[in-house]
């Protein structure tokens, strides 16, 4: 650009001009330039006929010197393949998936150089196989066209060059960086820890600040309260046969980690013979994902946790709880809080408490201290202590950043990663701020609402696309390799930092490298390297163990200490990250976006959720919009009714409402941020609560949340077997009795709702392993959504006091597949291992078969869900499967191109396939192992082992469709004190 | 119409003291078309026809952007096109029962009416032909339901309700089209004959395929008719009963029903009648023909609709009655959801029209009387597009799994396909009362009393 904005100088030093504005280089003309030549050509203002006869002249022109061009560089074919590339083979690489400062192992699948598919790695040391929703979706990012893409200054274009050449000479000046400040997102990476501290060294009035709207401090304070140190808390729950969760969504937002869920999901699944399952007590607000496998669940508003902590070392007689017996009127809730203290004392070292992490630190030192009176430490729970990776003076508060900025003190705020101007809390006035700060720096992926108010707007690498390192849930040091060359001209975070701070190595690749080969010293070589790398960890750098002793009278003297909040005045309001969105930034991803709230399965929206009870007492249904005001700052949102909430509480999830994002996530929702202060970080109580006229349409996928007495979802309790729950029905003899070939390959699928969480990873990891595309919140509310897999969610009991089970539904693979007899033109066939095909290819699109699936698991592409898709979104499909046009009938194949790439390669290896060589994706990622696949017709097989359990049973047998999936019923595992008559 | 001489001898309505000799019928019948369209008729072709350029942009916007644009969704699959395409098969019953059922059963009243009804059972077939292949979401596909293996290189598949449907439409609108024409021959002639201008000569002269009212083309002619009668009868009763097999023979609760097809064919019976007594009822009032489509004729078809009101409301009674004996749970809960449901409204609108307002027709003073017969026979079409609506979509919308309920709501060209099929189906009646004879004259004129000297 700058060629022509500036006026062209010849080297006889004369200056053409074309017109006066150019010879002045006024704004107009910079105007002109610009929608001469913009990113996205300008549109055409009122053409007239010579206009548009000029243009197609010039179009032709063009158009000819464009086919004159030729290539500068040689290309080659492909006539010697790259090694190890097999078109249509995938290759599969480890790296490192970071949120929040967290990195855990992850698996790309890659097709020719693409990454399309994010699994969980098996060999790292937190890795169970599973990944999670958001590393599933992270593949997304990477092509999605409304990434940041280039530089950006002063919102126009500008490039790195000109972007390092300014930041040279920026902070030459800046002395001693008294007025430097830099803003991130937490940072738990060795080697860009290390060019941190450079950069740091090199500024010593500098100060780092780190942020992340959904990490409060409440752990660490806990652990420097009763530990004196950074220390993390480890959960086995594998071990703990009865476990109590305090507002600790485990399961779902409060994610201890892949392993620990693994544990979970293996203790919930009754062996045969043997009571072998858990017992877990929740008590909780919002209805989440671990409060629906609890046994027994308690409602409490999140302010209530402390009162119900307390009352429960009062029933161990540790701490008289005094104020705080308001919490305990309710006659239940004190026979509930005795049966459980009871039950958690008669298993001393086999039990386990969890306080959530957003309950303030008293409450998670008080929790400790009731493990360690039920003699759980050291058996349930360990401790582990955490490098603290920053320790130095040069370490900032936000809250001290927020008011530096308010005074003035500084002049240069480099902001790395994060969107502080959406998700910092609403009382520090960060947008603001930042209007005031002379320099402001941005590095993102996105150009998002920070990226608006910045002068300089950098564009991050993807993590698909840079080198990087990172500790995972357990410290563990998690190796971050690209899988594709960056697709724009972005850099990688430590890339950028080294830029700012003049470190002497500028590839992020160098960094991570050299970083690490100088921590092994003598022993670091290649070959180490190289291993590492195909790992994916770097094994023993997990945290060391923290022998634990743990200080009582300090938490007695804090719990003390702490004025009781008393009797709650005003509704309570919590927030909680989104199960989707997460803190917003994953807004502008499709696949999220219609990725069903796990429990109150809305799409593209966020709620207030609020109990039925208390919907009653404002007034209000679902769909209606509320103004919620706290402090003088208030919200507009929907209502969505949740049955289990607490009352007289409201639960809005963060990360919605996004206004400078990509066309995907726009607007979508409302942005509950400008409730949220430093004080009520979490939760608040005293909020007013407003009906307004409006109306706000929710798109739920599931409209209708009682199995209204059918043998759905089907539950047990302990000791109770399958036959007494259900009526055994009378089964006349076939008049045509089908030969079923049990030779061969006979594929069936098992799905065990006992230890199914509801996550919804199966989902996304169906999505991109097929090839699903999204439709929309209209759509979605039309029911058209196309997911292959669904999460069917359905409350059990009392409306105010229900109980909940999910139930994943794909494709049942009948072998009297109803839809197989109505199709008129045969798209959907039988195949001899007992997989019910489709062929799009000869579907005409009648939908007959989906009207007669009684699982109504067949999606219907109604319009061209495929049509309008970016090139690099092209990128992100699986080449093994097709991507289906408008018109045509799809569903659940039991992955058959996985089944195929595995046949093929035992076959070419003179064998069979193996038992569990076969995993479909949704098997693949369940975090749980609820899902198993196999060959039915080998005895052996696991899947054939879990359908001759007596849990065993087909959704809708009476039909006679002899589904393949078939589910092993959910067994609760209650306490014989309260299943006696709530 | 004051004047009009009411028989008391009903088999013998048409040859009322209105119609002295044959000349007569010609005359009235003839004038029809021979006089100059009035401006009413050009008023009502112009917003029919405008109604089937609304009928084909929608199918266009529909084949372009796809059957999207319609409110089919996830459960309810089969939405408002399916209905319309039952609905106007229904309509399309009662031609064919009337001239091949009724002439074998010798009812000579028919002949007054029997044209025009089959002229509507085609007209109704091909708006119904419509909706099955548009509504398919690859309609350039749709010859793939045909048995050309040597173009596809495989069978569609025989055990598909649909495929039986594709054979017992097409067969029944050939030999209705068939059966329609051979009728008409002699009735051409007579206006090739009456001709007076050169092109009609032609025309009419063509379409007649050289008849000369002959004694020996009558005896071909007669046996050729009895013949198509006997052909066209079992194909009354097929069509339907094959199209209630869409429903019937799936295992949707509410559809998997085996009365389903005698119910289905009275239940078309009765709307084709109803669409013809709402016709007739303006036809012979607008073109004067009073004297031939007489009230012994309507009242003669308002006796069929009551008749068969009566049996779709034992069909009704008969369904909730299984749905309770059967003890299928997912049966009996289909049928309270579709009485008690979100549809309830839809469901009891069908009762409505189509079992309680049809009992006005047990008073005989009712069922002669023009403007009761022409709302009930309304009602009747609506109430019966109704029933076609409860049975797909309140089946539909809530099947077996909780989960997967939904509800419906039509889209704006939902309302615009269907109402533009209207207008096709009206452009067709009026181009056809305008360009062909409505009455079968040579028929009529066969149930008449002969002549005396006169």
């Amino acid at each position: 650009m700058s060629p022509i904005t500036t006026g062209q100088k010849t080297e006889s030093g004369r200056q053409y001009w074309r017109s006066l504005e150019q010879l002045h280089q006024s704004p107009s003309f910079d105007r002109w330039v610009e929608r001469e030549f913009p990113l996205n050509a300008t549109q055409l203002d009122e053409p007239s006929r010579r206009t548009l006869l000029k243009l197609m002249a010039a179009s032709f022109g063009l158009a000819g010197a464009v086919a004159c061009r030729r290539p500068v560089e040689n290309i080659l074919p492909f006539s010697r393949g790259v090694e190890d590339l097999i078109p249509g083979k995938s290759v599969y690489y480890a790296s490192g998936f970071s949120l929040d400062g967290v990195t855990d192992g992850v698996l790309i699948e890659t097709h020719d150089g693409r990454p399309t598919k994010v699994e969980g790695n098996r060999e790292h040391p937190t890795g169970t196989g599973a990944a999670t929703v958001f590393e599933q979706a992270s593949v997304l990012q990477v092509y999605d066209p409304d990434r940041a893409k280039s530089v950006l200054r002063n919102r126009a274009p500008s490039t790195w060059e000109e972007f390092e050449t300014f930041v040279t000479a920026h902070l030459e000046q800046a002395g001693d960086g008294s007025g430097i400040r830099f803003l991130s997102d937490p940072i738990s990476s060795p080697s860009l820890n290390l060019v941190r501290s450079h950069v740091l060294e090199r500024f010593p009035g500098a100060r780092w600040t780190e942020y992340a709207p959904l990490v409060g401090d409440q752990v660490s304070a806990a652990a420097r309260l009763v530990f004196n140190r950074e220390v993390q808390p480890v959960y086995d729950l594998s071990a703990a046969d009865r476990v109590l969760s305090l507002d600790a969504d485990f399961l779902g937002l409060d994610w201890l980690g892949k392993t620990a869920t693994r544990d979970f999901g293996r203790r919930r699944r009754p062996a045969t013979g043997t009571d072998t399952i858990n017992r877990l007590y929740v008590a909780e607000s919002r209805f989440s994902v671990t409060g629906a496998m609890a046994d027994h669940r308690l409602r409490v508003t999140p302010a209530e946790i402390e009162g119900i902590a307390v009352a429960l070392a009062g029933e161990f007689g540790l701490f008289t709880p005094e104020a705080r017996s308001a919490v305990l009127e309710d006659p239940y809730r004190r026979r509930w809080l005795s049966a459980t203290a009871r039950d958690l004392a008669s298993h001393r070292g086999r039990s386990l408490i969890l306080a959530g992490s957003r309950q303030p630190a008293e409450v998670q030192a008080l929790a400790y201290w009731l493990n360690e009176f039920l003699g759980n430490v050291g058996e349930t729970v360990s401790f582990a202590e955490v490098s603290p990776l920053v320790d130095s003076p040069q370490d900032l508060s936000l809250t001290d950043l927020a008011s530096e900025m308010a005074a003035g003190r500084v002049t240069t705020l480099v902001m790395v990663n994060g969107n502080p101007a959406f998700d910092t809390p609403a009382d520090l006035g960060f947008s603001d701020l930042l209007a005031d700060i002379p320099t402001t720096i941005r590095f993102g992926i996105e150009e998002d609402e920070t990226a608006a108010l910045s002068e300089w707007v950098l564009p991050a690498s993807h993590y698909l696309e840079a080198w990087g390192d990172g500790r995972a849930t357990n410290g563990t040091v998690t190796l971050q390799q690209p899988m594709i060359q960056p697709l724009y001209d972005t850099r990688s975070t430590a890339e950028f930092v080294a830029l700012v701070g003049n470190y002497p190595e500028s590839g992020g690749y160098d960094i991570v490298r050299n970083y690490w080969l100088e921590e092994w010293g003598a022993s670091g070589d290649e070959r180490r390297w190289r291993r590492a790398l195909h790992d994916g960890a770097i094994p023993e750098t997990a945290y060391p163990e923290f022998d634990a002793t743990i200080d009582v009278t300090a938490i007695r003297e804090a719990l003390e200490q702490r004025q009781s909040s008393g009797a709650v005045d005003g509704i309570e309001v919590s927030f909680y990250p989104d199960a989707a969105m997460y803190d917003g930034r994953f807004a502008n991803n499709g696949w999220l976006q219609e990725t069903p709230d796990p429990m109150s399965k809305l799409t593209w929206d966020n709620a207030a959720l609020l109990s039925p009870v208390t919907a009653k007492t404002l007034a209000v249904e679902n769909n209606d919009v509320i103004q919620i005001e706290v402090g003088g700052r208030s919200v507009e949102i929907p209502v969505l009714i949740q049955p289990g909430h607490a009352d007289k509480a409201i639960s809005l999830s963060l990360g919605y409402g996004r206004t400078s994002v990509g066309s995907v996530g726009r607007h979508v929702g409302q942005d509950v941020y400008p409730l949220r202060t430093t004080e009520a970080f979490w939760h608040c109580s005293g909020a007013t609560v407003r009906k307004t006229t409006k109306r706000h349409p929710l798109a739920c996928t599931q409209d209708h949340h009682s199995m209204e007495g059918r043998p759905v979802a089907r539950e047990l309790s302990v000791g109770e077997s399958l036959s007494a729950s259900h009526e055994s029905e009378v089964h006349h003899a076939p008049l045509y009795q089908r030969t079923n070939s049990d030779d061969g390959y006979q594929w069936g699928m098992s799905i065990d709702l006992s230890s199914c969480i509801g996550c919804n990873a199966c989902m996304v990891a169906c999505q991109a392993e097929n090839n699903i595309p999204i439709v929309g919140k209209a759509e979605v509310a039309n029911g058209r959504e196309m997911h292959w897999i669904r999460l069917d969610r359905y409350y059990v009991g009392d409306e105010n006091e229900p109980q909940a089970v999910t139930q994943p539904v794909a494709c049942q693979h009948c072998e009297n597949a109803p839809c197989e007899t109505v199709c008129p033109v045969a798209a959907t066939v039988h195949s001899d291992e007992g997989l019910n095909d489709m062929v799009y290819n000869r579907c005409v699109g009648t939908r007959y078969c989906a009207n007669n699936c009684p699982y109504k698991v067949r999606r219907f592409n109604y319009l061209d869900y495929h049509g309008d898709f970016a090139e690099t979104e092209k990128m992100a499909f699986n080449p093994n499967v097709t991507v289906r046009m408008r018109g045509v009938m799809e569903k659940c194949t039991y992955c058959v191109q996985r089944i195929q790439e595995a046949k093929i390669t035992a076959s070419s290896e003179s064998r069979d396939v193996q038992d569990g060589e076969i995993q479909s994706a949704c098997q693949q990622t369940c975090p749980t192992e609820a899902i198993v696949f196999g060959n039915i017709a080998d005895p052996n097989s696991e899947v054939a082992r879990l359908r001759s359990e007596p849990r065993n049973y087909s959704v809708l047998e009476e039909l006679n469709t002899k589904p393949r999936t078939t589910y092993l019923a959910k067994v609760r595992n209650p306490n014989p004190e309260l299943s006696v008559d709530g | 119409m004051a004047d009009l001489v009411l028989p008391t001898d009903g088999s013998q309505a048409v040859a009322s003291n209105r119609l002295p000799n044959y000349a007569m019928v010609t005359e009235s019948v003839s004038r029809v078309t021979e006089a100059r369209p009035t401006r009413a008729w050009y008023v009502a072709l112009a917003v029919s026809v405008s109604l089937t350029m609304v009928l084909f942009a929608t199918l266009a916007h529909a084949t372009i952007t796809g059957i999207g644009v319609w409110g089919n969704n996830a459960p309810v699959f089969w939405g408002w096109p399916i209905t319309n395409f039952v609905f106007w098969i229904g309509i399309g019953h009662a031609g064919t029962l009337i001239s091949a059922v009724l002439f074998l059963l010798r009812q000579q009243w028919r002949t007054s009416i029997n044209r025009f009804a089959e002229a509507m059972t085609i007209f109704a077939v091909v708006c119904a032909g419509i909706f099955p292949v548009f509504h398919m979401g690859r309609v350039w596909r749709a010859y793939w339901l045909l048995p050309i293996p040597s173009m596809t290189s495989m069978w569609p598949n025989f055990r598909s309700p649909l495929l039986w449907d594709v054979f017992a439409i097409s067969t029944y609108a050939l030999v209705s089209a068939l059966f329609w024409y051979v009728g008409l021959l002699p009735d051409l002639a007579t206006w090739r004959d009456r001709a007076t201008t050169p092109f009609r000569r032609r025309l009419f002269g063509l379409l007649s395929l050289g008849w000369r009212g002959s004694h020996r083309q009558w005896s071909h002619y007669e046996k050729a008719y009895l013949l198509l009668a006997g052909l066209a009868t079992p194909l009354v009763v097929s069509v339907h009963s094959i199209v209630s097999f869409d429903f019937a023979v799936s295992i949707v609760p509410g559809w998997h029903s085996t009365i389903f097809p005698p119910y289905f064919v009275a239940g078309a019976i009765f709307s084709g009648f109803a669409m013809v007594v709402t016709l007739l009822v303006v036809v012979r009032r607008v073109f004067e023909l009073e004297h031939i489509v007489t009230r012994d004729v309507l009242e003669k078809m308002n006796c069929v609709i009551l008749t068969t009101a009566v049996i779709v409301g034992y069909a009704y009674g008969i369904e909730l009655f299984i749905a309770w004996y059967s003890g299928n749970p997912y049966e009996r809960f289909a049928f309270v959801n579709r009485a008690l449901g979100p549809y309830g409204w839809a469901y009891w609108t069908m009762v409505s029209c189509n079992v309680f307002v049809p009992q006005l027709f047990w008073w005989r003073r009712l069922r002669r009387s023009i403007p009761v017969m022409l709302s009930v026979a309304i009602l009747v079409n609506v109430g019966m597009w109704f029933e076609r609506f409860v049975i797909i979509v309140t089946a539909l919308h809530r099947d077996y799994l909780p989960s997967s309920w939904g509800y419906f709501h039509p889209t704006v060209f939902d309302f615009l396909t269907f109402i533009g099929s209207v207008g096709l189906f009206f452009t067709l009646i009026l181009l056809f009362v305008r360009f062909l004879p409505i009455v079968a004259m040579s028929e009529v004129k066969s149930g008449m009393k002969h002549e005396v000297e006169v």
